[in-house]
């Protein structure tokens, strides 16, 4: 498989830059060259390009703020979104530069360097796809969902980012272990789920630093004015990140940190030991089921587990994160359809044949596949949708019996607290 | 006086306007001798024929969805008006009689206005209903004695959907009252506030006559009533600007490139060898070929991916898709309205276009090289968008082109029915007899007669259902290609055709391939071929011939030899001498093979509780009138029940459930009566069958003695007819297929069951619960499905949805399992494909009906009741790879795998 993300500027032609995962040769000049030409020159003709299909895969442009733009390629049987991923990486310029630069750019070699601190989040945004690194730290393995971890002391915790996002005079905070989203503030649902996947994205970006502060604009909620995220590492792997203005400053910062979370030490350790199972340990799972993930469809957040059961892991045959992949897969070329709202925005110029095709999309309610080595089955009830992956020994109404169980489970279960 | 003429014009059997032939002749009027065939002056300089001619009055069922407007008597009159004066109609009929037509058009040009129906595309009415009175004072002329003409001073037709009253002229005093706020094509929505279809307008005609106040005519603009008139394209050279430009208008577009330098710099048009429609500049794909192709170079080259094979670009508002096909440097371009054919569906034309390219000339170079070539694509090409885009059968109620329609049976491949064996046998019989020629029949002369062609072979088509095929799947996927994109097939629906006869040279597969690879150990000799089309009815039969090796080599320009197509027509003869015409017409409309649910509505709980109630209503009604049912049959029928039964077999119980109460037969005994039987019991098939119970009477007749009645006679008769028949004959004749024993009085014989038409279930459980399957094999190209119009036939508005809904999803899972198929066929793929999706072999998805819907359909009387259906695909990979997908209740878990199976016994 391979990815590569090409950012041009519009009027001038100038790359702005283009980052790749794969094992494919680097992007030339002047294939970048001819690329932009292909969309300046269809343009004039009033048309323009929505996209192209090779044998597995597709190339696309994607022009915003009418100054910069994308266009993203994708090969190698890679099943991802790739007008979703463009809208990511889109997301994430906005995220720290701000829309007024990228709209009016001004000077292109300051914007150049300016994006060159969003490289990290873009090649995580990248790597992400690759099958083979499922097991990256840095987990935004579906785009557009925001990677969680169910645990009982999410109640409690959201009573500390409370006390902690007032202290810092902010409002929106989180705490992620592993890169995976535990407990969040009380007005942290005001943020786009778009914005605070980027919040974690850029924590992972940041591994290592113990306090540091970033301008960013939030895409949707202040694209032109910049906000301050604070992120701190309170343990390993463990992140508290805040939105918050210009004061306090940051050696304030440290001192509420400590005043916080001190007593919060043993809470967020037993947090992380739901890690990597990322369910609480009161909810069981049949033998059969291999591996889940389930989604929030209002909170665009979704929880992955293939740790379900404590004993004999090492004797599946799938491994664990071919497992993941799977159930990815299984979510984005399929599963997908259960939840339409999920969806990015189609054409507006779509004509009637779209609206029809959305209405049958509609009233899909589950869908399954069977193939030689596994199944998957996937069951939206209200809010939730679940995708389970079971060993191909398991007969489809067994299959669809048990994932009703485990909705049901999940949706009344008392110490699942998103 | 002048209409007279006209019809005895039509009439003439050389009438040569009927065809859409190229050929270039003025003079086509030529005598009806016997000796001289009567397309024999349509046959064009290169010796390519297409002569159509179609029949009028078909008192016979047109189609299974016949409204009953044909029964009525005022529209009968209608009808027989129309034919002696053929005239453009909303009807949407393709083929139509020029000379009638223009002799009509030259009648009129000075009262009427030119047609509505080119320039309609662009006008927008706002408001749909427009309502006219007409003075109850006026009484029109009606030649006919038409109620409506009488009444209104108009003329009706039949929408072909059967649901609607299309206006399809004025009388000319009535012209003023209409025009020109009513055009014709428009359609007749209520009377006095009484909405009228097909059905009951001679009632509220009937109810208007009494009524002494003026009628109110309430009229419908259809909404999209774009119409191309292919029939003006094909026969005339130069082609009709407004048409062009409708094809312009919807983005309908053809451009091939070549893109070696040398051509490029030679050619005034920078490389463009062919671009359709024509002027250059105003076609989108022209103006914006630079994009194409630099993609196409690029791809490759720079980005190390394939080339592309399709983009979706939006211009002016509309996403239109444009496919790539590139032949060694050249390139060609084809682009469709998204709106109409979708995506997967431009892939798959784009599919077919190339193999009748190649097909017809060999390769796509020679195809755009070929001189003075061009009118003869711009025909073609205006016809597969005419066919694809505007023909009618795309339309919903409302005339919207509906994308749905763009339906994965027609896309895949050749749509075969699965007919009862002993039909099959039949058919197979007929064509295997002309694939022998046996020209002993035709010369006394037989050592000097050298052949002039080698049948390759053939396939013959019923209403677009392929019924056989003696073809290699290659030339039956190229000659599908052709048919259906030259409208051939669409046309043998629409119409019944009295005549049709295509001749034409043709590049078959295997000596293309043989060329391209310069293997000098192929058998193929280095001849000639030739397709011919012959067609009757509904019939389609093409043969594929050979010339060359040990026939006599063609040279030059090649007419058909009216021997050849003498013996297809005979071969079309015969199955109508046995009468398979009228069983199929039958046949089509019976739903039996395997037997589908059409009134979904029965499964839910309320259905179940109606049908009951309905079916203790006719249950009471048939228990007195049938007393004689006797014991030993339902002992008979609660024994079979009770054995495990390899096929689900239930009557045809399209009407109560008390007909299921079916006789059924041992197959045995009815292997020991019948004469062709035996070939099912030759496979060792435990296939256990009912017989039809429509009617009561033989119900009774073979109840009261089960092997007297009927099939006794038939007995007696084999017997008579074909003196000495046992059953050694009978397998020996089965098995040898096309024996020069002349078996017409075995056919009549077997034929004569028409009535009796046996159903199969392939779903487990008690209750039917398949809406609808697809059984599609790829390397055959052939796919199973039930006959296209199931769900006019079942005028449900559930049932349509659930259809709908199928269509689409197969689409989706159809992509998702060439994954595997594509890994299977090729292990050693240059791109690789996804790890993941190669093993998916099944592809599920529960689907919901709308609440709303079910309210409508009245099943849901306190929303409490879900419908919920099943869309399953599932890939076979051997031992070749075969898809099933396969809609049903959700009530029943079903295995594909077994319904498969059970489906193969019934092919």
């Amino acid at each position: 498989m391979s990815v590569i993300v090409i950012a041009i500027a519009s009027e001038s032609g100038v790359p702005i830059f283009s980052r790749k995962r794969g094992n494919n040769e680097n992007i030339q000049f002047s294939t970048i060259a001819s690329l932009h030409g292909i969309n300046m020159f269809s343009k004039c003709h009033n048309l323009s390009m929505v996209d192209t299909h090779v044998d597995s895969g597709t190339i696309i442009w994607k022009e915003y703020c009418k100054s910069v733009t994308l266009i993203g390629i994708a090969t190698g049987g890679l099943e991802c979104d790739l007008e979703l991923l463009l809208s990511c990486v889109h997301d994430v310029m906005v995220f720290s530069v701000g829309k007024k630069e990228l709209e009016n750019i001004k000077n292109i070699d300051q914007l150049k360097r300016d994006l060159r601190q969003c490289y990290p989040i873009l090649d995580y945004l990248l790597e992400s796809l690759d099958p083979n690194v499922v097991s990256s730290p840095f987990p935004t393995l579906v785009l557009d969902l925001i990677q969680s971890i169910l645990c009982p002391q999410a109640q409690q915790l959201q009573q500390a980012l409370d006390i902690y996002a007032e202290n810092v005079t902010g409002r929106w905070a989180c705490l992620a272990i592993h890169g995976h989203l535990v407990a969040t503030s009380s007005d942290f649902t005001e943020l786009d789920p778009r914005e605070a996947r980027l919040m974690l994205l850029l924590a992972a970006a940041q591994d290592g630093a113990p306090l540091r502060d970033t301008p960013v604009y939030l895409p949707q909620m202040s694209p032109d004015v910049a906000f301050r995220a604070v992120t701190c590492k309170l343990l390993a792997d463990v992140y508290v990140i805040v939105i918050c203005g210009a004061t306090p400053p940051l050696s304030q910062i440290d001192e509420i940190v400590l005043q916080c979370w001190e007593s919060y030490a043993q809470i967020i350790k037993e947090a992380k030991l739901v890690y990597p199972r990322n369910f609480p340990m009161s909810i069981t799972f049949e033998s059969s089921v291999l591996g889940i993930l389930l989604i929030n469809i209002n909170k665009r957040r979704c929880v992955f587990s293939r740790h379900l059961h404590t004993l004999n892991q090492k004797s599946r045959s799938i491994s664990g994160a071919h497992r993941m992949d799977i159930l990815r897969t299984f979510y984005v070329t399929t599963a997908r359809d259960l939840a339409p709202e999920l969806k990015v925005k189609v054409h507006k110029s779509e004509e009637a044949g779209g609206s029809t095709v959305q209405d049958q999309e509609d009233c899909i309610c589950e869908t399954y596949w069977t193939s030689e080595y596994h199944k998957c089955h996937g069951q939206r009830s209200g809010n939730m949708l679940c995708c389970v992956l079971y060993a191909s020994t398991v007969h489809i109404h067994t299959m669809r019996m048990i994932t009703n169980q485990i909705l049901q489970e999940l949706n009344t279960n008392k110490e699942i607290y998103w | 006086m002048n209409k007279q003429q006209s019809k005895s014009n039509y009439e003439s059997p050389c009438d040569s306007d009927n065809d859409w032939t190229n050929s270039s002749n003025d003079s086509k009027y030529s005598d009806s001798e016997s000796s001289v065939p009567e397309w024999d002056s349509d046959v064009g300089d290169d010796g390519e024929l297409v002569y159509i001619k179609i029949k009028y009055n078909n008192n016979a069922i047109e189609d299974t969805n016949t409204p009953l407007l044909e029964n009525c008597e005022t529209f009968k009159l209608r009808n027989n008006f129309k034919r002696s004066s053929t005239r453009r109609s909303t009807k949407g009929r393709i083929f139509k009689v020029l000379k009638v037509h223009k002799a009509k058009n030259a009648d009129n040009s000075g009262k009427k206005k030119p047609v509505p129906q080119s320039d309609s595309s662009k006008k927008l009415e706002d408001d749909k209903s427009i309502v006219i009175q007409v003075s109850k004072n006026m009484i029109f002329n009606s030649e006919k004695n038409c109620q409506i003409e009488k009444l209104f001073g108009l003329s009706l037709a039949t929408h072909p959907n059967g649901k609607i009253l299309v206006v399809e002229d004025f009388l000319i005093e009535a012209y003023a009252i209409y025009t020109p706020r009513i055009k014709k094509g428009y359609y007749l929505q209520k009377v006095n506030g009484i909405e009228v279809n097909p059905y009951n307008i001679n009632n509220v005609l009937q109810r208007i006559a009494e009524d002494p106040y003026n009628p109110k005519l309430t009229f419908e603009t259809p909404k999209d009533v774009v119409t191309v008139d292919l029939f003006k394209l094909l026969t005339s050279k130069d082609i009709d600007n407004s048409i062009i430009q409708l094809l312009r208008d919807s983005m309908c577009s053809v451009l091939y490139i070549c893109c070696n330098d040398v051509e490029y710099h030679n050619n005034d048009d920078k490389g463009v060898l062919y671009c359709y429609p024509r002027p250059y500049n105003q076609n989108f794909l022209y103006n914006t070929r630079g994009a194409y192709v630099t993609l196409c170079h690029l791809a490759p080259k720079s980005l190390g991916t394939s080339e592309p094979t399709t983009s979706t670009v939006l211009h002016n508002e509309k996403l239109i898709n444009v496919t790539y096909t590139s032949h060694y440097n050249d390139l060609l371009l084809i682009a469709f309205p998204n709106k109409q054919l979708d995506l997967f569906a431009a892939r798959r034309v784009t599919i077919d276009v190339v193999r009748m390219l190649e097909f017809l000339y060999g390769s796509l170079k020679s195809c755009f090289t070929k001189p003075n070539n061009v009118d003869k694509l711009d025909g073609m090409f205006c016809r597969m968008f005419g066919v694809l885009l505007f023909s009618d059968s795309n339309r919903d109620v409302a005339g919207n082109i509906d994308i749905s329609t763009s339906r994965i049976e027609d896309l895949l491949g050749a749509h075969a029915v699965t007919l009862p064996l002993d039909i099959r046998v039949q058919v197979d019989d007929a064509i295997t007899e002309l694939e022998a020629a046996d020209y002993r029949e035709w010369t006394d002369d037989v050592e000097n007669f050298q052949r002039l062609y080698t049948v390759i072979g053939s396939c013959l088509y019923y209403s677009e259902h392929l019924l056989s095929s003696h073809l290699q799947d290659e030339d039956l996927k190229e000659i599908n290609a052709f048919l259906k994109l030259n409208g051939v097939l669409k046309l043998s629906v629409d119409k019944e055709l009295e005549k049709l006869v295509v001749w034409k040279e043709v590049f078959i597969n295997e000596h293309r391939k043989f060329n391209n690879s310069d293997d000098n150990d192929s058998r193929i000799p280095d001849g000639r071929w030739f397709l011919l089309v012959v067609g009757k009815g509904h019939f389609i039969l093409a043969t594929l011939m050979e010339a060359g090796g040990c026939t006599e080599d063609a040279v030059g320009a090649t007419p058909p030899s009216p021997f050849y197509v003498e013996e297809c027509e005979s071969c079309l003869a015969l199955l109508y001498e046995v009468g398979l015409d009228k069983y199929l017409s039958l046949w089509f409309s019976a739903n039996t093979q395997p037997q589908l649910e059409t009134s979904p509505e029965y499964l839910t709980k309320y259905g179940r509780k109606m049908r009951d109630v309905n079916s203790l209503k006719s249950d009471t009604a048939l228990k007195s009138s049938t007393l004689k049912l006797s014991k030993q049959t339902l002992g008979d029928v609660k024994k079979r029940h009770n054995s495990s039964e390899q096929i689900n077999v239930a009557s045809n119980s399209s009407d109560t459930n008390a007909s299921n109460y079916g006789s059924h037969h041992n197959l045995y005994a009815q292997w020991y009566n019948g004469s062709q039987k035996q070939y099912r019991h030759s496979s060792n098939l435990d296939i256990s069958y009912s017989e039809d119970s429509n009617s009561l009477k033989s119900n009774s007749e073979i109840s009261d003695d089960r092997v007297q009645g009927r099939r006794a006679d038939r007995e007696q008769k084999n017997r008579r007819e074909s003196s000495g028949s046992d059953s050694d004959w009978d397998r020996q004749e089965v098995n040898r297929m096309g024996s020069s024993i002349d078996m017409s009085d075995i056919r009549k014989s077997l034929l004569n069951e028409i009535d009796r038409v046996t159903t199969h279930r392939i779903t487990a459980g008690d209750d039917n619960v398949l809406f609808h399957f697809v059984q599609f094999e790829s390397a055959k190209g052939i796919l199973i499905a039930p006959v296209k119009n199931i769900d006019i036939q079942a005028n449900n508005a559930l049932y349509s949805y659930i259809i709908k809904t199928f269509r689409t999803a197969c689409k989706r899972i159809h992509d998702l399992l060439q994954h595997s198929i594509r890994f299977k066929a090729n292990q050693t793929s240059t791109n690789p494909l996804n790890k993941i999706l190669i093993a998916v072999k099944e592809y599920g998805m529960l689907f919901q009906a709308p609440v709303q819907l079910l309210n409508q359909c009245g099943v849901n009387k306190k929303n409490s009741e879900t419908f919920q259906f099943w869309v399953v695909g599932r890939v076979f990979s051997e031992p070749e790879p075969k898809e099933l997908y396969l809609c049903y209740h959700e009530s029943i878990p079903q295995d594909l795998t077994e319904v498969a199976y059970l489906l193969s016994y019934l092919e």
